[in-house]
């Protein structure tokens, strides 16, 4: 079941589509850099973290995952998980799926379950396609990195770490990251069930993202007690790694937060679908 | 024709609702800011800041600061994304294009039907704020801090009459609903390409997304001058609160703005009068 679901999604153009664009931007990413600037320090997400790129290959991982974590990791996991059910039913396949003598529960979890490892995959690929552009682009050096948190304009804390420290904190931070996106798609995934439109699942998912952006108290006044509860909004915490020592305050509330999500939103899913009257 | 349009869109109810929305938005702001932090000074745009209780004329720009991340695209996108595909959604656009009007006419009238809307959703957004603000906080003189140049000896900030406050705002409002434009045209390209006005309006919220996320990728800053949202872009308007006046890279945003609307606006015209209209 579950492997010829894999099998069918991994045949789809869609699929080779996505994970192609997320590899493609850590390449494009190495170019670009390497054509402007890699000589520079660049300013990696909003917890201050400045590299410089050209010393070191690993810092490309870096700077690739603090620029997709926040709208293009979270687009794909909400395609794969908006496409997978919705997908069907979009086609007119699903209930001929549902005809077969397997209960509804089983064919979701299988779903289910190929959607989650392609998400994981897209997740993966960025820093992995990242490390190689980078190794080859940079070559393998020691990471310096300066921690603007801990910088004044006398002072530049000016961190080390090396080749594999950083990758081990690189897989950490890649762990974190692809935990803290079980949110966005927990959500697409109901909406998946919910909709015969797999492109109303897909902008449901992102529309998530969005919200958790738009309650934040950078951009509205007056919301900062819904900061914390926000499902996108602390998936930056992983750079605290590349401090020292490695910071990891709130992260525990944010994986418990995803959890919940995943949870609540899961259910749901399964609760609908298993009464749901399938028309297409 | 503009008022046929006009007078059937008047009839629908999303409008409305939209529009309300957009009135309502900054009168919640007034209320939970005024009762929980009316003496903080808040952020507006990049740099400026200003002190909330200290006048009424600051709500507009708080509310147009906080409003131009999403609020008032989703408005623009609603009514552009709306407008074609809302017809072919509903079966009535092979009637409404049977009647001897031109193609190019009943896009020209639909365009400028959901233009007006969305004047009309950034207009109301500053009117509601100025009204609240100033029922809240009174019309005193607009202070506005430059953070910019505020360093720990000197305090930079700019004093402005409430006259002067006003006539800036309304060259805010033309700046802002100028920066809205090329969604609002992308959104009306989007429309005449599908039948369904769900995608025209997401696919318009996504144009600032995907370009507000590849202006924030380290190594692609040489493309940041010519992405159709930036927040660098969007935030220039705040300039405009400063004695003199910044109006630094204004002419070029509005540049980028004419290119991207009308490359979008000629593609929906060219499509919509050779498109085979089933629905």
């Amino acid at each position: 079941m579950i492997a010829a679901e894999l099998a069918k999604q991994w045949r789809r153009p869609r699929t080779l589509g996505t994970l192609g664009a997320l590899a493609g931007f850590s390449f494009a990413l190495t170019i670009a850099l390497a054509l402007s600037g890699a000589d520079q320090l660049q300013r990696v997400g909003d917890i201050p973290l400045l590299i410089v790129p050209e010393r070191a290959g690993s810092s490309i991982p870096v700077i690739a995952l603090a620029s997709t974590m926040k709208f293009f990791l979270p687009l794909a996991v909400a395609i794969f998980a908006g496409e997978s059910i919705a997908g069907d039913a979009a086609v007119g396949s699903l209930r001929y799926a549902l005809a077969r003598p397997l209960s509804r529960s089983r064919y979701l979890l299988a779903k289910l379950l190929v959607a989650l490892l392609l998400s994981l995959v897209a997740v993966l690929l960025v820093p992995l396609a990242g490390l190689a552009a980078g190794t080859l682009a940079f070559g393998s050096h020691p990471l310096s990195a300066i921690d603007g948190s801990a910088s004044t304009a006398l002072h530049s804390a000016i961190l080390t770490f090396s080749a594999t420290d950083t990758i081990a904190r690189m897989g950490v931070g890649t762990a974190y990251v692809a935990a803290g996106m079980l949110s966005i798609f927990s959500f697409a995934f109901l909406l998946s069930t919910l909709t015969a439109y797999p492109f109303a699942a897909v902008a449901g998912g992102v529309g998530l993202t969005l919200v958790s952006r738009v309650l934040n108290s950078d951009y509205l006044p007056g919301v900062a007690v819904l900061n914390k509860w926000m499902p996108n909004n602390d998936v930056d915490l992983w750079e605290h790694f590349f401090q020292r020592p490695a910071q990891t305050g709130g992260m525990a509330h944010f994986l418990l937060l995803q959890l919940i999500y995943a949870g609540v939103c899961l259910g749901a899913a399964w609760w609908w679908f298993a009464r749901r009257d399938i028309l297409v | 024709m503009i008022g046929a349009e006009l007078a059937k869109q008047a009839r629908r109810l999303r409008g409305w609702v939209t529009l309300a929305a957009m009135a309502a938005i900054p009168a919640v702001l007034t209320l939970v800011v005024g009762t929980t932090r009316p003496a903080l000074a808040e952020r507006v745009g990049d740099w400026g800041s200003v002190v909330t209780d200290s006048s009424g004329l600051t709500l507009p720009l708080i509310s147009l600061s906080a409003m131009l991340l999403f609020m008032l695209p989703l408005a623009v996108a609603v009514f552009a994304g709306e407008c074609v595909a809302g017809e072919t959604a509903w079966g009535s656009l092979r009637y409404l294009l049977a009647r001897p009007v031109a193609r190019g006419r009943v896009l020209a009238a639909k365009a400028a039907v959901a233009a007006g809307y969305s004047l009309a959703a950034v207009l109301i957004v500053v009117l509601v704020a100025t009204l609240t603000g100033a029922l809240a906080f009174g019309v005193h003189p607009l202070t506005v801090l430059d953070l910019q140049h505020t360093t720990p000896f000197i305090v930079a900030s700019t004093k402005l009459s409430p006259l002067s406050a006003i006539a800036r705002l309304g060259l805010a409002s033309a700046f802002v609903s100028a920066g809205l434009s090329s969604t609002f045209a992308f959104g009306l390209l989007l429309s005449t390409l599908t039948a369904r006005p769900f995608s025209a309006v997401a696919g318009a919220v996504g144009l600032g997304l995907v370009s507000r996320a590849l202006d924030n990728v380290p190594g692609l800053h040489a493309l940041s001058p010519w992405l159709p949202v930036t927040d660098e872009a969007s935030n220039l308007w705040t300039g405009f609160f400063l004695n003199p006046m910044q109006t630094a890279g204004v002419g070029h945003a509005l540049l980028v703005q004419a290119l991207y609307t009308s490359a979008f606006a000629l593609a929906a015209v060219w499509w919509f009068t050779r498109a085979d209209v089933l629905g």
